[in-house]
């Protein structure tokens, strides 16, 4: 498997998968963990499915698919929150995730103070968000709301703040799950300038539903479906069929239930 | 530049390791993972502090008036009749029954803050650790440095009151430092173990409610290990908080040096619920994740 380029690869799986314990009683877990050794009580749920991905330095990729068709949980793969079940997995550089924005807000504090953990969590030294924090808060523009306690803001300044965190993070490899979909016109532009700008040094992957996103920001789309990867390529050529493919499909509602 | 490489869902670490060498690694990961996220550690941990009184006008002054409060209930309780026939010598007074108390449970509610909060913790963080890069072993650390940053206030405040009754402190208490240290360590491990189990189980938590108070009864807040006829206070000792509890009471209150099998004793639990509780969480972590 070894190609010429391999020490560009940033992100590498070969038959990656991923799959969730479910349980029929709440207390199979226990046994689970005393007799696992013995006996599987368990109903494996794959979400992710041999999933082949070269990832290169500086590549912009957008990944496309349905809810629940497991997005999500290839990107926590990638960022090492979750492990994959099997498969290989080879991610070189230091990651930035921004799957939730805001994720670790607290309403009580203001949005000084979140920023301070927010870019402790992120991985920022203190002395490093206080020197950055300036830039921050002119990049959220929220102005003196940022002394106020976080409930009192809309969804819209929650999100610029979030943003505002990760993009003064310096990563090498930029995780963006569905992140921009609350802030208004305005504030979505700025956030695809700098994604545009970050791009440039370092490398993105990107999930959205907006095909005009994907068009401008990815050299490379990805589209999964049930776990595993249907097509790949060139992003016009790959939102054409998963457009095609989603005026053909009815919602499913039965998409979501474990297989026998 | 950091590179991970996972197969099969293990992490494929690149070197081979003798046993002595993957033993003193054992030995040393709590304390360069602590070492590591110290950033993020710290501004959690300032986070935390400052919120349990956010809202509150007084402050930190509750942190210093909760102790003194105690104190003076207990000493008002054994001025009268309230008092208890098995409680301490005859002829001392009532203020020196409410120190011996309080000295207690200084230990005590260490133990129980921890006891209760722990299962819930990693719920608690449950969007850091599922949406973030996150350490979550740190969770356990910072709890245990709340709560013994309130701790800290509270064998303060005894100082005080000790010194301000008897008019000066023994200088064993020099060494108070050294007995918190084993009880952070303790606690911790303690914090690491339960929150692991809470993270698969609310049982847990239903457990600690039902079995704090009861372990209150088998540690001597209330009476010293004599009250046991000698051959069962060995049975007391089965239960680790009393050594921390008899010794922080032979430093501060009586002056003397404890007992060097007691010291030992609790060294020993200290340092082994340490490496087990961590060794636990380590073990688990990477499926608490999925179940939390």
């Amino acid at each position: 498997m070894s190609l010429s380029t391999s020490s560009e690869v940033v992100v590498r799986t070969r038959h990656l998968g991923k799959a969730y314990q479910l349980y029929a009683h709440r207390s199979d877990w226990l046994k689970q963990v005393m007799f696992g050794w013995y006996k599987t009580y368990y109903k494996p749920f794959w979400v992710l499915r041999d999933v082949d991905l070269d990832v290169y330095r500086g590549d912009s990729v957008g990944i496309l698919g349905r809810n629940g068709c497991g997005k999500s949980t290839l990107l926590q793969v990638i960022c090492g929150m979750t492990l994959p079940s099997n498969g290989e997995l080879r991610v070189t550089g230091r990651i930035a995730p921004v799957l939730a924005l805001g994720a670790t807000f607290d309403a009580e504090l203001s949005g000084r103070e979140n920023i301070l953990i927010g870019g402790a969590v992120m991985g920022l030294t203190r002395a490093e968000v206080l020197r950055k924090f300036d830039s921050m808060a002119k990049f959220a523009g929220i102005g003196d709301y940022m002394e106020q306690p976080m409930k009192h803001y809309s969804m819209g300044m929650r999100t610029r703040l979030a943003f505002a965190i990760c993009a003064h993070v310096d990563a090498e490899i930029l995780v963006v799950d569905e992140a921009l979909a609350v802030g208004d016109a305005a504030f979505q532009r700025k956030c695809l300038d700098w994604i545009d700008s970050f791009r440039r040094k370092g490398t993105l992957l990107f999930v959205s539903h907006s095909p005009a996103e994907v068009r401008r920001l990815c050299n490379r789309a990805i589209w999964i479906e049930d776990g595993r990867i249907r097509a790949q390529g060139e992003p016009s050529v790959v939102i054409r069929a998963y457009h095609r493919a989603l005026a053909m499909e009815k919602d499913d509602v039965h998409r979501f239930s474990v297989s026998e | 530049m950091p590179s991970v490489k996972i197969v099969n869902g293990q992490q494929i670490v690149v070197e081979a390791l003798d046993p002595a060498q993957r033993f003193s690694r054992f030995l040393a990961k709590p304390f360069l993972q602590m070492r590591y996220n110290r950033e993020i550690v710290l501004a959690i941990l300032r986070r935390e502090l400052r919120s349990r009184f956010v809202g509150s006008a007084g402050g930190w002054l509750w942190a210093v008036a909760a102790p003194l409060f105690a104190i003076s209930v207990y000493t008002f309780a054994f001025t009268t009749k309230l008092q208890m026939s098995f409680v301490g010598e005859q002829g001392q007074k009532p203020i020196a029954y409410a120190l011996f108390i309080f000295a207690g449970l200084v230990v005590f509610n260490f133990f129980s803050e921890m006891a209760y909060r722990s299962p819930m913790l990693l719920h608690e963080y449950a969007h850091f650790i599922k949406q973030t890069i996150f350490p979550s072993d740190m969770l356990a650390v910072i709890s245990t440095l709340r709560a013994a940053a309130f701790t800290a206030i509270g064998v303060v405040v005894l100082l005080i009151c000790v010194g301000v009754v008897t008019g000066g402190l023994h200088w064993t208490v020099v060494f108070v430092p050294l007995v918190f240290l084993p009880l952070m360590a303790f606690l911790m491990g303690l914090a690491w173990f339960l929150c692991a189990i809470g993270a698969f189980t609310r049982d847990a938590g239903y457990l600690m409610i039902n079995v704090v108070p009861l372990f209150m009864f088998m540690t001597p807040v209330f009476f010293t290990h004599t009250a046991m006829p000698p051959p069962w206070d060995i049975l007391l000792y089965a239960n680790a908080l009393t050594s921390y509890v008899e010794v922080m009471r032979d430093i501060v209150l009586i002056g003397k040096l404890p007992n060097p099998l007691v010291v030992l004793w609790m060294l020993a639990t200290s340092i082994f619920t340490f490496y087990f509780g961590y060794w636990f969480f380590d073990r688990y972590r990477n499926v608490i994740v999925d179940v939390i």
